[in-house]
This record gives structure tokens, sequence and C-alpha cells, in this order.
């Protein structure tokens, strides 16, 4: 047999060249892995060695890679041992880290519009899927627009710096999305303060009158987006992430559901509720899960969950076999 | 490998012939190619691979949590999920490269009939040798019942002996008050190695929940928590085994090259690494290069001379 998946898999001596400290214990750390931001994709994590003194890796989403640049970035919250090693680490220290690991989101080429829900630490993997998507849709009017061919863009390499020129450019024009294959629309919900800069949207997304708070990188690179919160966040949505995606599903017509996917990160109630809104508009959809891990190499089944197959339940590793599942086979 | 590796690490175990003394233990290193997902780590850097724990039918194993860390550790809880020993020899065992490593089966079984049967399809198959697990914390019937009872260790190990020619090594349980006793009963079964320590059976407790975290309530630990008893273990072990000529696969708690040759010395003639592979997939050739460093140091020139070198301390009579 064919060994496709040997040497898929990087250790890194990671080198923090950025840390970002947010209020509610969240921290963003940006460090240099090239070999893993290459190879990275949304809904991938990597394995972190938050501290030589704990005897177990952390597993951590990726919320953005620069592969030209060769860094990447991830959001976490302080909660137990590792993760609070992991916030005393500074710019300039070096984390061991493997990755990238796990199976990324697959997005249907016949489902042009994304609609990504993110809940609390289930924002990053939301946030690298929009911008994929977005960058996505680039390539392929890279492909088709000679001009843009010139460039010697590679279809398959993802954002180079002057990417983002690209844009910001697109975002001037009446139709944003105009160019790209997929329109992503991130629905994101939390109760603790968002890490992120926030802003009133321009992007024009049917919503009810008042929901305008966007995410402001997100804004900056076309990608619409808006919150929810119990919290009564200025701008924001009162209530779930689930409640404000429904909302927009009914603005929709019901001919164009069939161009629509869902896709979703957070606590488990929430993906159980997105995973009921897909069946009751028979949407497709796939959620990133969770599970407590040892090795993250599918060597050890430490990271199971129950999943449906066509032979019956199975016991399917969160590190191999998803941590992207199909939502009907995870959610019963 | 180079020569100097060979010379210096190569070691004969149970009639296999191995390239170093480091075995990935069975549970940790999945059916063999799950860890060769990861750049720079070859099974040619250990002298065998165990497989994951395999019964004669399929098991979905343990309900999640399966894993948690603990102080130097950790709580496993897996339940020996596998596909059964008629998929392992029929689909993976042809997709292994057996000129990289020796490959071990690991097995177990609800009642001795079951040891047996799944050691004869073993039997039959490319594998290089069988480890009998009697030591399993984790799953209710069989496992540790077999292994916590000199007795009926001896007649798993019997039963398995029967059904087999393939060099077997039957994996002892710390949980028992003699294991010295066991290994002992386990040597006139007819074993030809002994694997010396299965986990330490725990228990982690969510203080909010009131609940025990793991989906089995209890647990195995692992890691350097349980080295100073694994290697009281070895020790023991090796009192008895010496004198037949039986060799020990010292484990538990392995995560440098210090760790291996305080086995070694102990009684062990190859070193298993379980848990310190999830620290660090790279750590087997590390310790590799610690062992030959060691020897250079101490003037040894095969690692077969550091086995059971332990000089003891004379009581102290007061
Ligand atoms: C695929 C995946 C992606 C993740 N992405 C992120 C992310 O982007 N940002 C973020 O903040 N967190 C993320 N997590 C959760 C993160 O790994 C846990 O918060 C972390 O393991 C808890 O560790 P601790 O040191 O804070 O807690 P401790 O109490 O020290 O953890 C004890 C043990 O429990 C395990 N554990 C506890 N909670 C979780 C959990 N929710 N998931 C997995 N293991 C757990 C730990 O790994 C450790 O073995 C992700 C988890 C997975 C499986
Ligand atoms: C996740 C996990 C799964 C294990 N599964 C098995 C198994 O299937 N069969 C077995 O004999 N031992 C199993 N073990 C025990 C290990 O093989 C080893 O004996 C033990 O973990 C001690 O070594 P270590 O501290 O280096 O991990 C397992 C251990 C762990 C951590
Ligand atoms: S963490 Fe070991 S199989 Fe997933």
């Amino acid at each position: 047999m064919e060994k496709t998946h040997r040497a898929t898999l990087f250790v890194e001596e990671a080198e923090i060249l950025a840390r970002d400290e947010f209020e509610g214990d969240q921290i963003i750390l940006r460090v240099a892995a090239p070999r893993i931001a290459l190879a990275a994709r949304p809904g991938m994590f990597v394995h972190v060695r938050c501290d030589p003194a704990l005897p177990m890796r952390r597993p951590i989403s990726l919320m953005a890679v620069e592969p030209t640049d060769g860094w990447l970035t991830v959001l976490f919250k302080v909660l137990g041992h590792g993760t609070r090693r992991l916030a005393e680490k500074n710019v300039g220290d070096v984390l061991n880290i493997i990755g990238p690991m796990g199976v990324p989101f697959q997005v249907p080429p016949d489902r042009p519009r994304a609609l990504l829900l993110g809940g609390g630490l289930g924002i990053p993997p939301m946030i690298f899927l929009a911008r994929w998507l977005m960058q996505k849709g680039e390539r392929v009017s890279h492909a088709t627009n000679p001009s843009l061919n010139n460039r010697q863009q590679p279809i398959d390499s993802h954002e180079d710096s002057d990417r983002r020129e690209l844009v910001s450019a697109a975002l001037g024009q009446e139709t944003p999305f105009q160019a790209t294959a997929h329109e992503p629309l991130l629905l994101m919900g939390s109760e603790i303060p968002f890490p992120f800069d926030l802003c009133s949207s321009r992007i024009p997304v049917s919503l009810p009158d008042g929901v305008t708070a966007a995410m402001a990188p997100m804004e900056a690179l076309g990608i619409p987006s808006r919150l929810a919160s119990g919290r009564g966040y200025p701008g924001s949505f009162q209530g779930f992430v689930t409640e404000l995606a429904e909302l927009w599903l009914r603005t929709q017509p019901s001919s164009t559901y069939r161009e629509i996917a869902l896709y979703a990160c957070g606590p488990e109630p929430m993906l159980r509720a997105t995973a009921n809104l897909a069946r009751r508009y028979d949407l497709p959809c796939q959620v990133c899960l969770e599970e407590f891990m040892a090795c993250g190499v599918g060597a050890c089944a430490g990271c199971v969950v129950p999943v449906t197959t066509p032979t019956g339940v199975a016991m399917k590793r969160v590190c191999v076999d998803g941590p992207v599942f199909h939502a009907r086979d995870v959610f019963l | 490998m180079t020569e100097k590796i060979a010379h210096y690490l190569g070691i004969d175990f149970c009639g296999m012939s191995l390239e170093t003394p480091l075995v990935l233990l069975s549970g940790c290193a999945g059916f063999g190619e799950e860890y060769t997902r990861v750049t720079g780590f070859s099974n040619r850097d250990v002298g065998a691979v165990c497989l994951k724990g395999t019964t004669l039918e399929p098991r979905l194993g343990n309900p999640p949590h399966r894993v948690f860390e603990t102080a130097a550790g950790m709580l496993n809880a897996i339940g020996l999920q596998n596909p059964g020993a008629r998929y392992v020899v029929d689909e993976i065992l042809p997709d292994l490269d057996f000129s990289e490593t020796r490959y071990i089966a690991n097995i177990s079984g609800a009642t001795v009939e079951e040891y047996a049967e799944v050691a004869r399809i073993f039997d039959a198959s490319p594998i290089d040798a069988i480890e009998i697990n009697i030591s399993c914390p984790n799953v209710k019937e069989g496992g540790m019942i077999f292994g916590n009872d000199p007795a009926m260790s001896a007649r798993v190990v019997a039963a398995c002996r029967g059904a087999t020619e393939k060099p077997l090594i039957t994996k002892l349980s710390p949980n028992q008050t003699d294991i010295a006793e066991n290994a002992r009963c386990c040597i006139e079964a007819g074993t030809d190695g002994l694997s010396v320590i299965n986990t330490v059976a725990g228990m982690v407790i969510d203080s909010e929940s009131g609940r025990p975290i793991l989906g089995n309530n209890q647990g195995g630990l692992s890691g350097p928590a349980i080295k100073p008893v694994a290697l009281l273990c070895v020790h023991r072990v090796y009192q008895v085994a010496k004198a037949h000529n039986v060799p020990i696969i010292g484990q538990g708690g392995v995560t440098c090259a210090a760790d291996a040759i305080e086995f070694l010395i102990a009684g062990a003639s190859i070193v298993g690494i379980g848990t310190g592979l999830f620290y660090d997939p790279l750590i087997c050739p590390r310790i590799n290069q610690g062992l030959i460093e060691y020897m250079d140091r101490k003037g040894v020139d095969n690692v077969r001379a550091l086995t059971g070198t332990l000089r003891c301390n004379s009581p102290l009579t007061v």
C-alpha cells in the first residue's frame, strides 16, 4: 500500500513572534512554524507542548496561517494547568508544536454560500475558514483572469502579502463577493468579551436592524460577520448564534437553500443546536469537535467520539478522523 | 542504522534480533503506522513495535473521556478498542513493512479459550511475537482478573503456549500482591519473555460534578508517575526470571536515556516507551543516542551487559 499518510505532520520549535492578551484571559499567539503554516487547512489544529513540566500536550485550533511568511496564529483561553503555563510564555520563547493535525473542513463546490457559526473558543477555526473561502475565491478569479495569472500565482497557494490589497480593492466595489467562488457569512457567539476589535459593519447582511457589530479584521477582508451575545454588547444580537443564523436563513428564498452549507465550531450545546438547524432546513453541516487527547496522531484511541456509519456506531478519533465531522453523523 | 548503533544497541530478545533495545508499547503506537505521520519518526529507531491490544471480536471500547492528564502522568481507559484479530491479520499486517522493525501482537480475551484462539490467529500470520495482556485494568471481563491470580495467569499462558510456536511475552500487572510469584507461574507455563509493568489502576474525579472524569470511571496510570513502581517490579521479577533466562521488557514512565538505563540496570533486557511518545514523538532516536553515550562513558560495548547490574546496598542493621 502506498503510505500517503507518512511524514504529513511536522514537529516545529516555534518561536513566539507576537502575543496579545485580551479580557477574559484570552490570548492570541503568533508563532513561526513555516512547515505547518504551509500545509494547514481550516479545521486543523496543532498539538502544543505548553510546558516541559507537563506530561501531555494540548490541542489548539489554527486561527490563521501565513505560508509566505511562515507563521500561524492561535487563540486560547486560560482554563487549567496547560493553558495557564502557555499564557506565561512571552515573545521570543519557543514552543514545541506538532501539526497540522486533523481532517479539515470540506467545502462542497456546489454550495457557494457558506454560513459559518463560531461559539466562544470555537471561533478561531471559523475565522480561518472564512479567510480561506475568501482566498479560494480569489484563486479562482486569478485562474480565470489572465492579467492576474501573469503574476505567476500558483492555484493552490494561499494568501500572499499583496493578496490583502486585492481584497480591500474588492471591498470598494458594490458587490464585494462577485469575484469569489464562495461567499462566507461569519456569525459568532460569545458570552465573554470578543478578543477582536469590533466595528459597525458596512457590508449589508439580511438581518434585523441594529445587528451591526462585526469583527474588524474580517470586515477589512470584505468578509461579512455579525455577533450574538446574551451579554448585550452594542450592535450584537441578543441571543444565541444559532437563533441569529435562523433569522438570516428565514430571509433567504427557500430556492437558494441548496446553495448553502453550514460550518460550526463551539461548545457542544451550540453544535447540537446547529445540527438541529441544519436538519430542519435540510442543509449540509460540518462541525468541529473537541475531545481530550493524548497522541494526536491516531495511535492511542484516546480522543474518540461515537459516530454513526453505514455499518452502525463506530468510535472515531477526533485527532485523525476529525476534528471535523458531518453533523448528522455525530448528533442524532 | 549505522554500524556503531548496531554494535552497541543490537540485541536478541526471545529469539528475535532487534536493532535497538527500545520497544513502542501496546496502545501507544496504534497498529504500527500511526506515528509515521510525524516527519522524522521512524519505526527503524526501535527494535520492535507492540500493536494495540487485540481481541477475538471487534470492540468499540469505553465511552469518552478516555484519557486525562495527571501529575507526572496520565490516566487512560481505552477499553481495548480494536477491529478484532482476523481483521488485524487480514487487513493491517499486510500493510506493515516488516523490514523496518519487529512487530509484536498484544492479545486479550474474556476467557482462557479466547486468549488461545487469538494466539492461534496470530500464529498463522507474519507477526514476530505475541504479547499476552493479562493486566489491562480497563475492561470488565478478562484482563487484570487473570493477571491478579498467578494460577489463572499460568492457565492463560499455557493455553497460548499450546496455540503458537511464536515467541510469547506475558505482560504483568502491578496491581497485585506478588508480581514475582506471578512471573514464576508464567515462566513455568511456558512464557518466553515478560513485560513489566502495565498501568497502575487509578481514578480521577471532578470535584464540581462529583463524577469520575473517565467514561469508564477508573483507568490505568502511566508515565513518569509510575516509574519508581515499575523499577521495583522489574527488579523483583528479574530475581525470578534470570535463573530461567527469561528476558524482561521494562516499562513505565521512560522519557529519556537515563530512565531506560535504570530499567536495564534493574533487570530489563529491553525497554518500552509508551506515554513518552505522546509528549515527544521523536524521543526514540534521542534515547538511542543517550544509550550509546552512556555505554561509551562506562566502557560497555553492548547494551546486554547492563541488564541486572544493580548493586543493592546491604541492609542496614541497627
Ligand atoms: C481539536 C481541538 C481544538 C481546540 N482548539 C482550541 C482553541 O482554539 N482554543 C482554546 O482555547 N482551546 C482549544 N481546545 C481546547 C483546549 O485543548 C483545552 O482548553 C485544553 O486542553 C484544556 O487544557 P488546560 O491545560 O487549560 O486544562 P487542564 O485542566 O490542565 O486539562 C487537563 C486535561 O484535560 C484535557 N482537556 C480539558 N478540556 C479539554 C477540551 N475542551 N478539549 C480537549 N482536551 C481538554 C487537557 O488536554 C488535559 O489533558 C481545543 C481542543 C481540541 C480537541
Ligand atoms: C493510551 C494507552 C493505551 C494502552 N493500551 C494498552 C493495550 O492495549 N494493551 C496493553 O498491554 N497495554 C496497554 N497500555 C499500557 C502500555 O503498553 C504500558 O505498559 C504502560 O503505559 C506503561 O508504560 P509508559 O509509562 O511508558 O506508558 C496502554 C497505555 C496507554 C497510555
Ligand atoms: S489522541 Fe490518540 S488517537 Fe487521538
